[in-house]
């Protein structure tokens, strides 16, 4: 009862010397947005002093202030308005919605900044642009927007990832994907179904929907991903998705889209005629089994897919909400290969009261795969169309499916038809988070509680018939991946003495990730019409297993700004410590440093009318690449039984030491935009050199109980290049507008350093072998991260009919060794961009894209078999040309010539020039005019076609291949290896959307 | 006050937060289902799991389970190859380049083995376990030199030129890898070295060995091996006494028929390694994989027409006519192949190492050659398996019979190139291709070192013409 009484007292003598020093009258008004609702949470100063306050919930304030002082009102999002103080002791304000202020603010990691504080290297995706594409998952929406970002389409498969690289190539022995984070949560991407034959599982970010993205933001340079420190070196994408209004109004959009789609290119192959010839060219009598097929046409189709999508959107200034929902039938091109996708998601966020707002992405989605094996397998339909004689009839005279004869005895098309090969896929991605006003104590302070899930549950179903698999085969596996993420931050953000501004955000952040999976496999089975492992009478598969990692953080970053932005500072830092790595270093410190010179801002240049936005900016930061896997540093055994006893055999070699691949970069940059922003140009410098590399480095296991090498921190790799972007609004003209936007990114890479247990090649040069590849792709000292090292091929000599290769010297040989290998080539660009061009026309837009990719090499490792005459497979028409008599000018040695049995070895003869030019997408959008529908009830329509891939222009060498091509997304050595890779599909599009 | 309180609240909250999230403890994360080197030979039953994962390793179809034996037939003139490895399709056509992958993994993969081997014999007698006896331990070492004595007599057959050829004992051969020790690296050993070693370790490993097993190593299996050195360094009296010790050893009997392939527990088995359903050959390309026909199998190794010859000679070979099968090759051509191993749904089909019926082989070619009698004439021994086989006994033997015998009782079992080899005979017969290029002595009748181990250890010289 004392205590009380002391605090009110206390209370009460506070406030009377408040009065006291104020000496001016109270202010009170009310504050409303454009549309007239209350506006919540205004920040409301008196210009020249500290005293400022806030909008309730309804709007109302109430100030302490003088006659002729200035009241400043300002709101995200809102124009900032100031009032004078007259005579009057309400001042009520209304105040204007800021475009400009809205489109300026970029996502960076924790957080918004505005466009123009933003002084590391990041990219950023608006929603028009992703609204032209019709894209099955978000890599794809990167390609050909952001300069420096490279996205290679690997295959034309349903769910195949697109390899993306940021800036280049930084790692050798791990894996060079990005991190992509959607609305705060770091999203697990680790590959968790079979590969099939392709290079990797189905993308594990296929889940995503991007109907549901509202914008992306890339963070390239190490400066702007330190604050994700082990897992920045290869850059973040972070995600935004749909959020909505706070207006009042309710916006409904619904789309309905039909695509249909073709192959883009084939190799041509040979038709049971030609095939007899070349084989008896070649000595083989083959005696034509009476078929006359043209298999690529047969596991290939005209697929045709459709598309729902609806959107729920709308709040008011306490609450706001999106619902979508999309479901979508797709049909791949390759026969048996579809996708159905049905995914939710919900974002929720609203005003509790003046101090808290609370939040809820939620998302689920559910892909069913029917899946198709591709590339590296014997029971891919498209590889097996390269290979499988043309004579050899897939159906009997009984019109039965036949196996005897089919290139790894199976029958892809019956495969297809009638086996079953599903995968399964659901996804849970959500987060909530509470966010806590503390500005009644501190003025700008901010604390927020973030909590995230991502699980992922994948079911393969396989069932194997009797006629391919004799006795029936049945598989069926579960594998799940659980993330929890918790993150704290409290933020900081106050303008003080009107010029200096401090934005602070620290917190901690918390994840693990576990794995489980099973696996059951059953054969032997009475019937095809029992499908499950249950009915089986031997079970090759029982298998149960388990793995976890998990990181802990802690992080801050700090921005400080002279004179709204005309000096920008800004410095940050992360410590993570990861179970993935030795014991002895566990943890590592990431940290950024940058500043920035919104020279605009300066006096001398304030009246040049020409010129605005003038922004200088260098940055230098460190961050991490933790991709290794769970246990990369211990030393162990796998287990592995022995006639039913369990046994141990070595698989790893130990290293405690083992810590992060760290890359250090540096960027400098320069923006501005001409002629009121009709010209926008950005030009970012940026050397990235990446050190402590990860590499598996390979020990001669002869020498190491046959174990090929251990992990270990060694050899720098270093990237550097330009980013450029070009923007300009070409005409304007009141019903025409036309609009450019171009980027380029250029990149070098080389290896700079390897360590002294690299293997030696013939020049003395220190190298690693990349595993990934087929044609022995190397990381070379002092050259390419991806080089290809090859016998150089010179073709068939017209006099002799032999094939001749270049020996070291560059002498001609038809006997080469394997020490005539030089580096020929490299399967990285010089340089990858895209060119978007948007025409507005009355009603009517047209948006085109180019991209494009410059100085690359590809592998085509398809030809080491499809244009082999002494193999029994088909081949592609280029065998026709053979040589047979002296002069002709011929692709394939004599039949007599003895290089007529390894002139298909690796070599050049397979490396061709990968540099291309593609029109990735046009789009014609036609908005109804009003006069054809109801204003009422619907407030506008939009028919639209997309085309996809509509057009390539690529090397002669490429002629039957996608100049888009690569192992898979996963590990190096994967860029630039073709093998039998089905190619990109064209796809024509129409749709319907129409606002409610 | 209130909101005072919450205030305190939240940067207590803060601080909790931070403390519970940088503690240490939620790092030390352990792999749930391999166990860390540490523990390998902390008790009997683990190390005594490293003794069961060396024969593990050796299931790899590169070590025992039929890649290496069946690489060896494409080079000889058992067995042809019309599949679409690019790697083997370099060894039937003596095309092969020392980055061929196949016999890169070759190498690799029996080398594992022989780690495994080495592992045990360091360690094994480092475990400090009461229960862990002497005589147990003594037994695990044999066992692993058994192993290390069986796989290197394989290695040293593909990688280097037979004792017949060049300068015989000092052919250069494989590196002798004896200890466990990491990164303790030695120039290729002699062949004779490394045959030295051979009979060291089996000599060694008979009185520590457990009688009465077929699928693991015995002294029974351990004198058989012994035989089988012998014969390769034409020991041939010795080579007939080791393989009489093993023919009059009562746990072993030919089989009265060629049903005994995938039975383990047949007394024809001196020493077969086991394969299940759920452990079996670990690819496609072992024996029955690539030796079945399609669909079944990859339809990749059917007979020559010249070891169809050879059968047909004589009517009614049991061994032709009940272990064969006709179907589809690679190609869609109708062929003949084994029907040794037709375990395909599960590629489970135990591989045979080292039948009773080699010892009999042995002996006959040991005693015809040393002109003795030990055990049983030669001619006894080689109707003994011809009766087998449904055929009539010879009055008469010489030498080109027995290997004939030889070569059809041990067809796609990965023999005959050695066979031919070490009676300075060509690996093709004429009239098939390359017949020139696989006379002994020539480059291509054995493998290089593969290109990717030369890389790493460019002081293993290379052989010649690669």
């Amino acid at each position: 009862m004392k205590s009380k009484l002391t605090w009110i007292l206390t209370s009460f003598m506070v406030l009377c010397i408040s009065f006291s020093f104020a000496q001016g009258k109270t202010i009170s008004g009310n504050v409303t947005d454009q549309a007239g609702l209350p506006l919540p949470g205004v920040s409301v100063v008196v210009v020249g002093t500290t005293t400022g306050t806030q909008t309730d919930f309804d709007g109302n304030y109430m100030i302490k202030a003088n006659s002729g002082q200035v009241l400043r009102f300002s709101y995200v999002g809102q124009k900032t308005t100031e009032k004078l103080i007259g005579a009057a002791n309400a001042v009520n304000v209304q105040l204007e919605d800021d475009a400009q202020a809205l489109e300026e603010v970029v996502v960076v990691a924790y957080g918004l900044q505005s466009k123009k504080k933003s002084i590391t290297s990041v990219s950023t995706i608006s929603s028009e642009a992703i609204d032209n594409l019709v894209v099955t998952d978000p890599q794809s929406i990167l390609q050909g927007q952001a300069a420096g970002v490279q996205v290679v389409g690997s295959s034309g498969v349903l769910g195949a990832a697109p390899e993306v690289r940021i800036r280049g190539n930084s790692s050798i022995g791990t894996d060079s994907r990005p991190l992509f984070v959607i609305d705060g949560v770091p999203l697990g991407d680790d590959f968790l179904t079979g590969t099939q034959g392709g290079g990797q599982g189905l993308n594990p970010l296929a889940s995503i929907n991007p109907n549901d993205i509202a914008n992306i933001t890339v963070l390239k340079s190490a400066s702007a991903t330190a604050l994700y420190g082990s897992r920045g070196a290869n850059g973040v994408v972070l995600i935004t998705t749909k959020t909505g209004g706070t207006d009042g109004k309710v916006k409904v959009t619904f789309d309905v889209n039909t695509s249909f789609a073709r192959v883009t290119d084939t190799p041509d192959l040979l038709n049971t005629e030609e095939f007899i010839q070349v084989r008896g060219l070649n000595g083989t009598n083959v005696v034509s089994q009476g078929a006359d097929i043209d298999f690529i046409d047969l596991v290939l189709r005209e697929a045709v897919s459709t598309s729902y999508n609806l959107g729920i959107s709308g709040g008011n200034k306490q609450t706001s909400y999106f619902v979508g929902v999309t479901y979508e039938d797709q049909e791949g091109i390759l026969v048996g290969n579809n996708l159905q996708r049905t995914s939710f998601r919900s974002n929720l966020k609203t005003k509790a009261n003046d101090w808290l707002t609370v939040g809820l992405n939620f998302n689920g989605s559910l892909n069913k795969f029917d899946r198709t094996p591709s590339e590296n397998a014997f029971a891919a339909p498209y590889t097996i169309a390269g290979l499988q004689r043309p004579d050899v009839p897939i159906r009997d005279a009984d019109g039965n499916f036949t196996t005897a004869g089919n290139v790894g005895g199976g029958n892809v098309v019956a495969q297809e038809l009638l086996e079953l090969n599903l995968s399964t896929q659901t996804r849970i991605i959500g987060n909530m988070f509470a966010e806590i006003d503390l500005s009644s104590f501190v003025g700008g302070l901010k604390f927020k509680s973030d909590i995230g899930i991502d699980r992922v549950s994948v079911e393969a179903q396989q069932r194997d018939i009797e006629i391919l698999t004799p006795g029936g085969s049945a598989f069926n596996s579960i594998d799940q991946q659980n993330r929890l993420i918790a993150t704290q931050t409290l933020s900081f953000d106050r303008t003080f003495a009107d010029k200096h501004t401090v934005n602070v955000i620290g917190g901690f952040a918390y994840e693990q990730n576990d794995r489980r999976s099973i696996a059951v496999e059953g054969t032997g089975f009475l019937s095809d019409a029992l499908l499950n492992v249950d009915s089986a009478s031997l079970f090759p598969t029982t298998s149960s297993n388990g793995t976890a990692s998990r990181l802990v953080s802690q992080f801050a970053r700090g921005t400080y700004d002279f004179d709204n932005g005309k000096y920008v500072f800004e410095g940050s830092f992360r410590r993570d410590g990861s179970s993935r790595f030795g014991a002895n270093n566990q943890y590592g410190t990431f940290w950024s440093a940058a500043l920035g010179w919104n020279v605009s801002d300066e006096n001398f240049l304030k009246d040049v009318s020409w010129i605005q936005d003038l922004k200088l900016n260098a940055s230098t930061g460190t961050s991490g690449n933790d991709r290794i896997g769970n246990f990369a540093s211990l030393g162990t055994f796998f287990v592995s039984p022995y006639n039913g006893n369990s046994g141990l055999r070595p698989t790893t070699l130990p290293n405690p030491d083992l810590r992060w691949e760290k890359t250090t970069g540096v960027d400098a940059g320069i923006s501005a935009s001409f002629f009121n922003r009709r010209l926008n140009l950005g030009v970012e410098y940026y050397k990235r050199t990446t050190n402590d590399l990860i590499l598996f480095v390979p020990l001669d296991g002869t020498f190491n109980n046959g174990l090929n090498g251990r992990n270990e921190n060694v050899g720098e790799v270093e990237n550097s290049g330009f980013d450029i972007n070009i923007s300009s609004v070409n005409v304007n003209s009141g019903k025409f507008k036309w609009t450019t936007n171009l980027n380029l990114g250029f990149v070098q890479n080389q290896v700079t350093s390897l360590p002294e247990t690299a293997s030696v090649d013939e020049a003395g040069r220190k190298f690693v072998a990349l595993g990934g590849s087929f044609s022995g792709q190397r990381a070379i000292e002092g050259e390419s991260i991806n080089s290809f090292y090859l016998i150089r091929a010179a073709g068939v000599n017209a006099q002799t009919g032999d094939f001749e290769w270049l020996d070291v010297d560059g002498n001609l040989t038809t006997t080469p060794t394997q020490a005539d290998r030089v580096i020929a080539g490299q399967a990285n660009p010089d340089w990858v961009g895209g060119l978007t061009n948007n025409f507005t026309f009355g009603n009517f837009t047209l948006s085109t894209l180019f991209n494009f990719s410059y100085g690359n090499d590809i592998f085509l490792n398809t030809r080491v078999f499809t244009e082999n005459v002494l193999s029994g497979f088909n081949k592609t028409t280029r065998t026709l040309s053979q040589w047979q008599n002296p002069g002709e000018n011929a692709l394939i040695p004599s039949p007599s010539s003895t290089t007529i049995r390894n002139y298909q070895q690796a070599s050049t003869s397979q490396l061709e020039d990968g540099s291309f030019l593609r029109l990735k997408n046009v789009t014609l959008n036609y908005n109804l005019p009003r006069k054809y529908f109801d204003e009422a009830f619907i407030s506008a329509v939009r028919i639209y076609a997309t085309a996809t891939n509509l057009a390539t222009f690529k090397g002669q060498g490429l002629d039957g291949y996608d100049p888009e091509t690569s192992r898979g997304a996963d590990g190096n050595g994967a860029i630039g290896e073709e093998f039998f890779n089905i190619p990109q599909a064209a796809t024509v599009t129409l749709g319907l959307n129409v606002s409610f | 006050m209130k909101t005072i309180m919450k205030k305190i609240n939240i940067v207590l909250l803060f601080a909790v937060a931070g403390l519970y999230f940088s503690c240490d403890s939620k790092l030390d994360v352990l792999p749930e289902d391999n166990i860390v080197n540490e523990l390998a030979f902390a008790d009997e039953s683990l190390a005594l799991g490293v003794v069961e994962g060396m024969y593990s390793s050796a299931q790899q179809d590169d070590v025992l389970n039929g890649t290496l034996q069946l690489s060896g037939e494409w080079l000889s003139d058992n067995v042809d190859f019309e599949g679409t490895f690019p790697t083997f399709n370099e060894i039937r056509l003596y095309t092969i380049i020392p980055t061929n992958t196949s016999i890169s993994a070759f190498w690799d993969d029996n080398y594992e083995t022989i780690g495994s081997a080495n592992l045990v014999i360091d360690n094994v007698p480092l475990v400090d376990v009461p229960t862990f006896t002497a005589g147990e331990k003594a037994q695990a070492i044999a066992e692993a030199r058994f192993m290390r004595a069986l796989v290197y007599l394989n290695m040293s057959s593909f990688f280097g030129q037979p004792l017949q050829v060049g300068a015989g004992r000092a052919n250069l051969s494989v590196p002798l890898v004896l200890t466990s020790e990491l990164g303790v690296e030695v120039p290729r050993a002699t062949l004779g070295e490394v045959h030295d070693q051979i009979e060291v370790d089996l000599l060694a490993a008979i009185s520590d060995l457990a009688s009465g097993t077929r699928v693991k190593a015995s002294p029974g299996a351990a004198r058989a091996l012994l035989a089988r050195l012998y014969l390769y360094q034409e020991r041939f009296a010795e080579a007939a006494m080791m393989a009489d010790q093993v023919i009059s050893d009562s746990f072993y009997a030919l089989a009265s028929d060629y049903t005994f392939y995938d039975e383990s527990g047949s007394t024809e088995h001196v020493f077969t390694l086991v394969n299940n359903a759920d452990d079996g050959q670990d690819s496609f390309q072992g024996f029955t994989g690539l030796s079945n026909p399609v669909p079944n199998g990859r339809g990749d190794a059917p007979f020559t027409d010249n070891l169809i010859a050879a059968y047909q000679e004589e009517i009614g070979d049991l061994r032709f006519t009940t272990l064969q099968q006709t179907g589809s090759d690679a190609n869609a051509v109708q062929r003949i192949f084994t029907s040794k191993f037709i375990n395909f749904q599960n590629l489970d089909d135990d591989a045979p190492v080292i039948r009773i019926t080699e010892m009999y082989l042995i002996r006959a070619e040991g005693n015809f050659r040393a002109s003795t009698t030990v055990g049983a004439t030669p001619l006894a021994d080689i109707n003994r398996l011809r009766q087998r086989a449904g055929l009539l006994n010879l009055v008469a033997l010489n030498l080109n019979q027995i290997l004939n015998e030889r070569r059809k009782e041990l067809a796609f079992e990965g023999f005959r190139r050695m066979d031919l080899l070490r009676n300075n005979l060509s690996l093709r017969r004429i009239g098939m291709p390359d017949v020139n290029l696989s006379q002994p002595g020539m480059n291509g009748t054995i493998y290089p070192i593969p290109q990717d181990v030369r890389d790493l250890s460019p002081f293993i010289e290379q052989n010649p013409g690669y």
